[in-house]
């Protein structure tokens, strides 16, 4: 099971510059505590203390939003996950 | 009917294919709210104007500062201190006198934000922050106007069109999310390219010509110079326009 992590432009300074990291997994939760793992500066990134996702993130598989439940949604071999940052400025 | 003048000044966009004079006529009579004269205020009020849109009003409560002027390109070093709608009629009719350019100095909140957009066609989400652009997506889904969603954080944008009851509103999207607010990283050219998709989708939906950007979140990273897309779909459960689609199933 292959599945690539697209990470924000504003998160690669957690993940050693990597854009894209793949790992294993079954559900988008497992991929991000996999990512948490190889990378421990990304868990201040994507959850907060009572763990869970940060509301300013959506993630999306293979282009489509995971909401609602997102970190429930099972993955499969090849799928892409992409962190989508929300932001509000002007 | 357009005059010589708007025959002349609208000449390479008349011979677009599928614009033609009536597109430009439709321009003509549309009405514009663009809520927020700023970073992407700037870049979509003066290629709407350019454009020949018939009247567009502008909302904004702020004054021009120094540190404005890396994005805001309606203002420049002189109007330091002048208010940000003043400056902005200024600049638009003396780029298109031939249209309609209101500026209301006010701040958008629950208690305005109807009567700020009520009469237009349009709704141009052009804030500096979230929680009046939830404000405007729900008067602009109550109202059934159109509204054209767009944001920036550093070299990011994201942009999405909103045609209430028929395709994913805002809320739909985001889910009532909070960011930090306060001052927020911001290159210029983030807000010029998200402002001009905006104004493009405007023209696009009043000329009634292309497919528009809904159901879709279009993410810009300038950093690594990619336009990818989140696809979105309308929530039956959304506070804001959950309601329209269970009146449409009547």
């Amino acid at each position: 099971m292959s599945i690539k992590i697209d990470i924000p432009s504003y998160m690669k300074s957690s993940t050693d510059n990597r854009g894209v990291v793949e790992l294993n997994g079954s559900t988008v939760g497992e991929c991000l505590n996999h990512l948490v793992k190889q990378f421990p500066r990304m868990k201040k990134q994507l959850f907060s203390k009572d763990g869970n996702l940060f509301e300013n993130i959506i993630i999306s598989i293979n282009g489509e939003s995971a909401y609602p439940e997102q970190l429930a949604k099972p993955v499969k071999d090849g799928d892409e996950i992409k962190i989508v940052l929300v932001v509000g400025g002007g | 009917m357009l005059t010589t003048n708007e025959r002349e000044r609208y000449d390479r966009q008349i011979i677009i294919q599928g614009f033609d004079q009536e597109g430009q006529e439709k321009l003509k009579r549309a009405k514009v709210v663009i809520a927020g004269g700023g970073g992407l205020g700037s870049p979509s009020s003066i290629y709407l104007a350019a454009a020949g849109v018939g009247k567009i009003r502008i909302v904004d409560h702020g004054s021009v500062e120094l540190s404005n002027l890396n994005r805001q390109v309606l203002y420049w070093d002189e109007d330091i201190g002048k208010k940000k709608v003043a400056s902005a009629i200024d600049k638009l009719k003396r780029l298109n006198p031939e249209i309609e350019i209101e500026a209301i100095d006010e701040t958008i909140t629950e208690a305005n934000v109807s009567r700020l957009v009520a009469g237009f066609d349009l709704v141009v989400d052009a804030m500096d922050n979230l929680p009046t652009r939830y404000l405007l997506n729900k008067a602009a889904v109550d109202r059934n106007i159109p509204f054209f969603h767009g944001a920036v954080y550093g070299f990011e944008g994201r942009a999405m069109t909103i045609i209430p009851g028929k395709t994913a509103c805002l809320e739909c999207v985001y889910h009532g999310a909070t960011i930090p607010q306060g001052k927020f990283p911001v290159i210029g050219v983030a807000p010029a390219i998200i402002g001009c998709i905006q104004a493009t989708e405007v023209i696009k939906y009043i000329v009634g010509i292309g497919e528009l950007l809904t159901d879709r979140l279009l993410i810009y990273d300038g950093l690594n110079l990619k336009f990818t897309e989140l696809k979105v779909k309308k929530d039956p459960n959304c506070k804001h326009c959950g309601h329209l689609r269970r009146e449409d199933r009547k």
